[in-house]
């Protein structure tokens, strides 16, 4: 009878899964995707800037779930924002609106909002795919602005 | 004479005193008449009560005798259970006592992992902080999966004017 030496056992296979868990993991760590808008508030039909259109439906729907007391929302500007894991972006809404996002842990993210040079608002939570942060305050003339954070990716 | 005297007396014709106690009953029953006739009664007694008593021969021996109730007590006894499966409870009970505090340890780790991994992450615990003068107010939709935080302050004052973006 021949005896099998285990120690012939070839590491190959065991190397292979390993690559691949690997591989798995790298391609977990993916970068963070945003939408980010500026919005304006308002019961108006109509924006006064001819620049300014409504929101997309989508988030004009989740807009209307939310306890605002507006009836319209315009996108003042939409611009997108990735984020490396781990690592903080930034992008401005408009010459006096910024918007900072950093990868806390893979879980959380940090937004900061910054109004004509001065931090507003820094905001820890986590944010996954699909879901939206609204950052708000009043404007002038009974109207509202928004900041929409849209996680994306 | 006192009942104690009379047990004493009763204990001593049955032999289950000791060697003093019997050797003092016997000196005071030379002494004591009474005690003497009382003896004597009880002796008679006893004689006629274990001369009565009807013999019963047993038709064979003993051991064959008691060894058939033996097998007679066997056959009605009921069978040895047979174990019953084990059951995933029975089971982790059994695990939980033979490996004790490591188990509680794994569960506490494992409690705390899904705590900071999952519940964390899913039910939004968020910190924020503002600019020194405003205040905030925080609504969270779950159904849209939406974070409102309103930045509260009067849209007319200096604070709010420096923030509205445009």
């Amino acid at each position: 009878m021949k005896l099998r030496n285990s120690s012939s056992i070839s590491l190959g296979p065991l190397a292979t899964l390993l690559w691949l868990l690997a591989f798995a993991v790298a391609a977990e760590a993916k970068d963070l995707q945003f939408q980010a808008y500026l919005v304006w508030a308002a019961d108006a039909q109509k924006s006064p800037d001819p620049t300014h259109k409504p929101v997309d439906s989508e988030v004009r729907r989740k807009l209307h779930e939310l306890p605002l007391k507006w009836a319209n929302f315009f996108e003042v500007s939409r611009v997108s924002l990735t984020v490396a894991e781990g690592k903080s972006g930034t992008t401005s809404l408009s010459d006096h609106c910024r918007v900072e996002v950093t990868d806390v842990n893979g879980k959380n993210v940090e937004v900061s909002l910054i109004g004509k040079g001065a931090p507003v608002l820094k905001r820890i939570q986590p944010l996954p795919k699909g879901e939206m942060l609204v950052l708000g305050g009043n404007a002038p003339d009974s109207t509202g602005w928004l900041v929409v954070l849209k996680r994306t990716e | 004479m006192k009942t104690e005297q009379t047990l004493k007396l009763q204990a001593f014709l049955d032999g289950e005193l000791s060697e003093t106690e019997a050797r003092d009953i016997a000196a005071w029953l030379a002494r004591d008449a009474d005690a003497k006739a009382l003896h004597n009664e009880l002796r008679h007694t006893r004689k006629a009560l274990k001369d009565s008593e009807p013999r019963v021969t047993l038709p064979e021996s003993r051991e064959f005798y008691w060894s058939k109730i033996r097998r007679d007590i066997e056959r009605s006894a009921p069978a040895p259970a047979k174990p019953a499966p084990a059951s995933p409870l029975l089971w982790l009970r059994r695990l939980l006592l033979q490996t004790g505090p490591m188990t509680v340890l794994g569960v506490a780790l494992l409690a705390g992992l899904i705590h900071f991994c999952w519940v964390d992450a899913k039910l939004g615990l968020a910190t924020e902080s503002t600019g020194a003068e405003a205040g905030t107010f925080t609504y969270h939709d779950d159904a849209n999966g939406t974070t409102l935080v309103w930045v509260n302050f009067p849209a007319e004052t200096e604070i709010a004017m420096n923030t509205t973006p445009w």
